[in-house]
């Protein structure tokens, strides 16, 4: 548990960036749109009203929205980049309306009015009256809402890992899914860290012009002003057009991680794994160009894409996958990988004192006193109910968790049951038992590298390369590779580089 | 004497309720005008017309014969010195800066403001090197009081409104200033109609009173004159009551 402090500073400073871009926007928007409600009433109400409902919505859904939000826009021919900075920063920007915007409304509307009389009275014009009485009187009312919407913004910033941002979030998504614990703390205490000095400046420099001494908001001041120059000079767009590096795309889990790394490697380009990319998130981004490469499962293409319920043999329904990615998303298939990642039914060994069965056609009997565990999609998706469908399934309880956390819940005898991937390396590492799936009501679950078909059309050298990999990770290889990171703390990178 | 300011016949109405009812008054050069009244008698409504803080609904209201409403509202404002009961000193403006706010909008240059507000904090007693640094909150409020006259008289102003200026006052310090008020107006030749619900007040300052009563204009005239021709049962009413009061006393 070593802290990699180059990249904790690369991460603080895209970090801040993303959160002083947001900031920045939302400032902008937010404290004229707070100034002209201040005088009308209706606007005040409307105004307030979108801003509420938009803190209303979880962070995270609040940007991942931004990515087929982003996405849609190119059925108008407006070409932006659906992941990366740019859906996080709107995310945040949207975000961090709501306390700038209220108290710029309720820090004008707080101006004494025998002093806005006054200021009238000795001749000022409107514009007069709000920079010179007004504005100043409401500022520190203002600046507690950018202080609020500082503090909200940068630690709402980690959630930009997800839609494919660099930020702190990456050394938590990633430490979470790794089990690094050290990771994890070093992005939350680094975010933490952030947010508490951006408050701390602005306090300084508005406490400062306040009380009129220069030499507490001078530097202050100077420093905020160095870090949005800072922050400003990386534009948002930089990430669109010209020569960019390869991008290949990596869901949050670890299987993910170590074949992006594997796949950059063996591009032999300049790339970019953009990880922890949610599971649509991924194959939205690729369709609409903004990913390149990133290998997917024939049966979430089946189940979560399709929509299929029904079931086909193998090299049927790989074949159907393939014509339907082709057809209609312009989504060609580079290689299949050679192994399998299905979704399968774990439960602990009978010396641990699980059941002493083998097959999910035993547990049904079993499952009305058990308690099943599974991860965000499971109890979501196809899957799930052909399993309750051809075994009759009925569990006690059914538990949502992240992954990362499934492993310990069924080891702790939390749940008796997960949904678990049938090679991840945690399965051998806990000793879980995978039952059999005796009644087909899984599909399978191919790993294949898919590409963007354009990218792939203009780059067949690239593509002939990665062609190599078709049929060269099995079963037990990608095992090793997952138990190597997620048991033995390697790096996704090293990991992979191992394979040959 | 001429007639600086020229109310011609103003209405004001704010929805069903007419507050100004066809008013028609002068305001001479160098004179101090009362409008004399009590609550809802459109004394303070008929005030804001002459800086266009009010709209009236009809009439019109001229300064040296010319339409008010033909100057942009501050162009007209800076013209014209406005002290009102609550002050509105600007709290995060030290004494000084409150002074000369009008002359700095009207673009003087520095020394010249400097200048005028260090005479005219002497002027009401406030030593700019004393006063002149402190916000409004280190001020009690006569003082505080003090520096609205100031303010209100810093952009050598035509004519000055006052708006029951020393309304929320202990007597004393009321007449202090009521009694400095006077020597300021024969100092500087000063113009001013003053809103007041105080006979006593409207006796003392007054060159001339306007009683108002439900909007109407009752009468004008000089103290002398209200008092041997009332033009009307309520100015007799009114007039008794200083009267009532100074009987008691003997």
């Amino acid at each position: 548990m070593s802290v990699d402090w180059p990249r904790l500073g690369e991460l603080m400073l895209a970090h801040l960036r993303l959160s002083l871009w947001a900031l920045l926007l939302g400032a902008a928007i937010s404290l004229p749109l707070g100034v002209a409600a201040a005088r009308r009433p209706a606007l005040e109400r409307a105004a307030l009203a979108v801003a509420s409902v938009i803190q209303t919505i979880p962070g995270l859904a609040l940007l991942a929205i931004m990515v087929p939000a982003l996405a849609a826009l190119g059925a108008f021919g407006l070409e932006l980049p659906s992941i990366g900075a740019l859906p996080a920063v709107l995310g945040l920007t949207l975000y961090s309306l709501l306390p700038m915007l209220r108290n710029t409304v309720v820090g004008i509307a707080e101006v004494d009015e025998s002093v806005k009389r006054a200021a009238l009275g000795v001749g000022m014009t409107p514009g007069q009256r709000l920079r010179r009485v007004e504005l100043p009187l409401a500022a520190p009312v203002i600046v507690a809402g950018l202080r609020t919407a500082t503090v909200w913004t940068v630690g709402m910033a980690t959630l930009a890992t997800p839609v494919g941002a660099s930020s702190l979030g990456d050394l938590i998504f990633g430490g979470l899914q790794t089990r690094d614990h050290g990771a994890v703390l070093a992005g939350c205490l680094g975010s933490a860290a952030l947010a508490l000095a951006l408050d701390g400046l602005i306090r300084a420099a508005e406490l400062g012009a306040r009380t009129r001494r220069p030499r507490l908001w001078a530097p202050a001041a100077a420093a905020l002003g160095a870090l949005c120059l800072y922050a400003l000079a990386s534009p948002l767009a930089g990430l669109a057009g010209g020569e960019r590096p390869l991008r290949v795309g990596a869901k949050p889990f670890t299987e993910q991680y170590v074949l992006a790394e594997l796949v950059a490697q063996r591009a032999g380009a300049p790339t970019e794994v953009m990880r922890s990319l949610g599971s649509n998130v991924a194959f939205e981004a690729l369709a609409a160009g903004d990913l390149d490469l990133y290998v997917e499962y024939t049966g979430t293409v089946w189940t979560a894409l399709m929509g299929r319920e029904d079931r086909a043999p193998r090299e049927a329904l790989n074949a159907e996958v393939e014509a339907w990615l082709r057809d209609e998303h312009d989504v060609v298939v580079v290689a299949r990988l050679g192994f399998e990642n299905a979704y399968a039914l774990a439960v602990r060994s009978p010396e641990d004192g699980g059941p002493r069965i083998t097959r999910i056609s035993e547990l049904a009997p079993l499952a009305p006193s058990m308690e099943v565990g599974g991860d965000y999609e499971l109890f979501g998706r196809g899957e799930w109910r052909s399993l309750e469908e051809r075994y009759g399934l009925r569990f006690e309880a059914q538990r949502t968790m992240d992954p990362t956390l499934l492993y310990e819940a069924i080891d702790a005898g939390q749940v008796d049951v997960i949904g678990a991937y049938t090679t991840d390396g945690r399965v051998a590492a806990y000793d879980l038992r995978v039952l059999e799936d005796d009644r087909d009501a899984i599909p399978p679950y191919d790993a294949v590298l898919i590409a963007n078909g354009a990218f792939a059309r203009g780059r067949p050298a690239l593509i002939a390369r990665l062609r190599t990999l078709e049929g060269r990770i099995d079963d037990d290889a990608m095992r090793a590779m997952n138990r190597a990171v997620d048991v033995d703390g390697e790096t996704p990178a090293r990991a992979a580089a191992r394979h040959r | 004497m001429a007639d600086l300011i020229e109310l011609d016949r103003l209405v004001v109405r704010f929805g069903d309720v007419t507050a100004v009812d066809g008013v028609s008054l002068t305001v001479r050069e160098g004179e101090l005008l009362m409008l004399l009244g009590g609550s809802g008698s459109g004394k303070t409504t008929t005030l804001e017309c002459i800086n266009a803080l009010v709209t009236p609904t009809e009439g019109v209201v001229r300064l040296r014969g010319e339409d008010v409403r033909s100057l942009p509202p501050h162009a007209l404002r800076r013209r014209i010195g406005y002290c009102f009961q609550g002050v509105g000193l600007f709290p995060h403006l030290t004494v000084a800066e409150n002074v000369g706010i009008t002359p700095e909008l009207l673009g003087w240059d520095e020394a010249r403001v400097r200048a005028r507000v260090e005479a005219l904090l002497a002027r009401v007693a406030l030593p700019i090197e004393e006063y002149g640094d402190r916000l409004p909150d280190a001020l009690s409020g006569g003082q505080r009081q003090r520096v609205g006259v100031a303010r209100a008289l810093a952009a050598e102003p035509e004519v000055v409104l006052f708006d029951e200026p020393f309304g929320a006052l202990d007597p004393i310090t009321r007449e202090q200033l009521q009694a400095e008020l006077r020597t300021l107006k024969e100092d500087l030749g000063l113009t001013s109609v003053f809103v007041t619900h105080d006979v006593l007040e409207a006796l003392t300052l007054g060159d001339r009173i306007a009683v108002l009563r439900e909007g109407r204009l009752l009468q004008v005239g000089t103290p002398p004159e209200l008092a041997e021709a009332p033009a009307d049962p309520y100015v007799t009413a009114l007039l008794e009551a200083p009267r009532r009061a100074l009987d008691r006393l003997s």
